[in-house]
């Protein structure tokens, strides 16, 4: 984490007080001054908000300015993940001065080297960006102007790229990487994502035969990963069954080993944990995530007489999903920082654990991991995900290769925690 | 004509009515967790229930139906559920992309339509088979199938026109032109090749009648015959199937500016259903139905002036 619009932070010892210092000299393009005030004031509408992220907000309790320069946030209880989270949305701060304009969702002031050319902008289309005079940090401006265009569908944007109509293009479908690569752009690419299946229903409530980790890991067994991979995303990724991301120090390698695609182990767990007969289950498909991927799950549980029947929800997927309306979805997780991750998919109220499943022994290393000191919440993580991995509470199959492509004009370098590169990471070539 | 007007514009207003009042109750009923959806997987119980809430989703649907209507009446379509716009900026931004080339493809249509139909029924022979045998090739094959062959050649392989995106003609005239040509000939082809054969038709069955044999008889040219009296009797159909193309040429928009990634109202209609944006979809719903209306009344006024009989229907 580099310093930017914080220039130092610091927690005290119990980790309930930050402080953050602002730095000086820095405006809005309205002209208003963005100072301590004005942070406090972004923060603390952020947390009342209705936004999608004021749930990294959760764990704050106040947020006051403390002079010009510094910024004051107490917090109910410890939380790791939150500068992480100050990194990302709900570090965003707005002019004080235009929170109330009505026009903001269209119209936006902020502090960035870029601002919005309302005139030339259709919304959900096309954006375009200029280069903002008076910006602190001449550095990071790399262009005059910026276009950023929205595509709705793979093959329109893929004859964009192919006309030479861009520089820049955010891949999201496989068969289109080659395709970029022979009109010569480059592919940059960063493993962000694990798609799998996600075991919901830990305590067996809906489908009592998922209560048991046996079946679990029987599913586990089921999946041939390295055939899947190549068959979906057509072997852009890397096989694993863990949930945490390479750059964590809760990977391990090794851990990956644990479940091969071995049919008759499989089956020798469903017997022990006597389904022998198998069982039905109802699972979501969305079109969002590919079709093929369905008929080979369904194919591959089917193996072990797991009979699963898909069920398309529409535009209710996450919704559903969440309600909770299943027992164990196919579904791509973003993998977060250690923390954040078990925020997001782990803990008792995380909200991918729709079922609000509680293991003692997960929230204990949760509970110890909030307070610890470094080195032991290097050992709790580890813990955490071995165990995880042990109780089978995902069969995850691989990470997908996240690929940003770029013409022979254009450079970039890839963040390994997010999706897509800052801004400031483009660069002519 | 001015009663004719008027009960047609009374008719128009119910029209508007009825359509808005089964859209609103469609989009109701397959809405589903909208709060959810705006918010996305982060977000918690509270605050779905606090994002639908503010929205007005937690009253009953006629409540949230006569706001809206009473909303709309005076002006105010409100904003769109994800990006904040206001609809009537969203619409009428994207309405001069969708008329542009609804419009341009209209025209198009028609100059194809009135040359190739008054050609085949004139000159008979390989001219007329071929001519029916494009025709019936141009109505077959698929716009967007049509489209994408366009791009590939044109704007990929030749680099004559664009392959995506949209230059208002305000900005640029030669950038809009680059970037209008492919959509619109894309657009006019099925269009142009159905009303090419009602007019080689009506073109083939007027010069059967027998004012045609008086006209000929008295010695007036074949060209004077056609373009003074024929042509003026053939075009009443035409603009009658002319009128069902427009309409049609609405729904095909969709299709061509999601290939040509154009920022118009087919587009816009796509992203919003698909993501239950009820707001711009109904926005949609009301500038749709206008139009048509008042093509529809346009079309039946010009064929009132051709043709008095018309209009005591």
């Amino acid at each position: 984490m580099d310093p930017y619009l914080a220039t130092e932070w610091k927690y005290d010892d119990t980790e309930t007080t930050l402080t953050l210092t602002i730095r000086d000299g820095v405006t809005f393009s309205d002209g208003e001054k963005l100072d301590a005030e004005a942070v406090a004031v972004s923060m603390n509408r952020f947390k009342s908000g209705t936004g999608p992220d004021a749930g990294y907000m959760r764990n704050v309790d106040t947020i006051k300015a403390d002079g010009a320069t510094s910024v004051v946030v107490t917090f109910t209880a410890p939380d790791p993940a939150f500068l992480n989270y100050l990194t990302r949305t709900a570090g965003l701060v707005m002019s004080p001065k235009a929170v109330s304009n009505a026009d903001l969702p269209t119209n936006p002031v902020g502090s960035g080297p870029y601002t919005l050319d309302v005139g030339a902008t259709v919304t959900e289309t096309s954006y375009t960006f200029v280069q903002r005079e008076g910006y602190w940090n001449k550095d990071v401006q790399h262009y005059e102007k910026i276009v950023m265009r929205v595509f709705q569908d793979p093959t329109s944007m893929l004859n964009a790229l192919r006309a030479n109509e861009l520089n820049y293009a955010k891949l999201a479908v496989a068969d289109t990487f080659d395709q970029a690569k022979a009109a010569g752009w480059t592919l940059n690419k960063n493993e962000l994502d694990f798609q799998g299946l996600l075991l919901f229903d830990r305590a067996g409530t809906q489908v009592k035969e998922l209560g048991d980790v046996r079946v679990r890991q029987a599913i586990n067994h089921a999946i041939d990963r390295p055939a899947l991979l190549q068959a979906v995303a057509l072997g852009f990724g890397t096989v694993s069954t863990q949930v945490f991301p390479t750059t964590s120090v809760a990977y391990d390698k090794s851990l990956d080993e644990r479940y091969p695609y071995d049919v008759a182990k499989a089956k020798s767990l469903m017997k022990e944990a006597g389904y022998e007969a198998g069982f039905n289950i109802t699972m979501p498909s969305s079109a969002v995530l590919g079709t093929t991927v369905y008929a080979l799950i369904t194919q591959a549980l089917g193996e072990i007489g797991i009979r699963v029947t898909n069920e398309d929800p529409g535009s209710n997927f996450i919704a559903d999903m969440l309600a909770p309306k299943w027992s164990a979805c196919f579904m791509a997780l973003e993998q977060n920082p250690d923390w954040q991750l078990t925020q997001f998919m782990i803990a008792k109220d995380a909200v991918f654990n729709p079922f609000k499943y509680a293991d003692p022994d997960v929230d204990a290393m949760l509970n110890e991991y909030r307070t610890a000191a470094q080195d032991r919440r290097t050992e709790i993580i580890k813990e955490l995900n071995k165990h995880i991995v042990e109780q089978a509470w995902f069969a995850p199959f691989y990470r997908v290769e996240g690929v940003v492509a770029t013409d022979p004009k254009t450079a970039v370098k890839m963040l390994p925690t997010n999706t897509l590169p800052n801004i400031y990471d483009i660069t002519p070539a | 004509m001015l009663g004719f007007l008027g009960r047609r514009i009374v008719s128009g207003v119910v029209l508007v009515f009825a359509i808005t009042t089964l859209a609103f109750l469609l989009l109701y009923l397959g809405s589903g967790d909208i709060a959810r959806r705006i918010l996305g997987q982060t977000a918690t119980q509270e605050q779905v229930t606090a994002k639908a809430h503010e929205l007005g989703l937690d009253r009953p649907i006629w409540e949230q139906y006569t706001g809206w209507l009473g909303n709309a009446l005076s002006g105010n379509l409100g904003r769109s559920w994800f990006s904040g716009q206001l609809v009537i900026d969203g619409v009428t931004n994207r309405l001069t992309v969708t008329l542009s080339l609804v419009i341009g493809a209209t025209i198009i249509t028609a100059l194809i339509a009135v040359v190739l139909g008054v050609w085949a029924a004139l000159a008979g022979g390989w001219v007329d088979r071929t001519i029916q045998f494009l025709t019936v090739l141009g109505m077959a094959v698929p716009g967007f199938l049509i489209a994408v062959a366009l791009v590939v050649v044109f704007a990929i392989n030749l680099g004559w026109f664009n392959a995506t995106g949209y230059t208002s003609i305000a900005d640029d005239a030669f950038a809009w032109a680059r970037s209008v040509t492919l959509p619109i000939v894309a657009l006019s082809i099925g269009g142009a090749s159905a009303v090419t054969q009602q007019i080689r038709g009506s073109v083939v069955d007027a010069l059967q009648r027998d004012y045609v044999r008086t006209l000929r008889s008295r010695g007036l040219s074949t060209r004077s015959v056609v373009f003074k009296h024929v042509l003026r009797n053939a075009v009443g159909p035409a603009l009658a199937v002319l009128n069902v193309q427009f309409v049609g040429m609405l729904g095909g928009a969709v299709i061509v500016e999601q290939v040509f990634q154009m920022p118009g109202l087919g587009q816009l209609a796509v992203g919003a259903t698909t993501q239950g944006d009820v707001p711009i979809v109904m926005g949609l719903v009301v500038t749709t139905a206008i139009i048509v209306i008042v093509v529809n009344l346009v079309i039946d006024i010009a064929q009132g002036l051709l043709n008095p009989k018309v209009r005591l229907a």
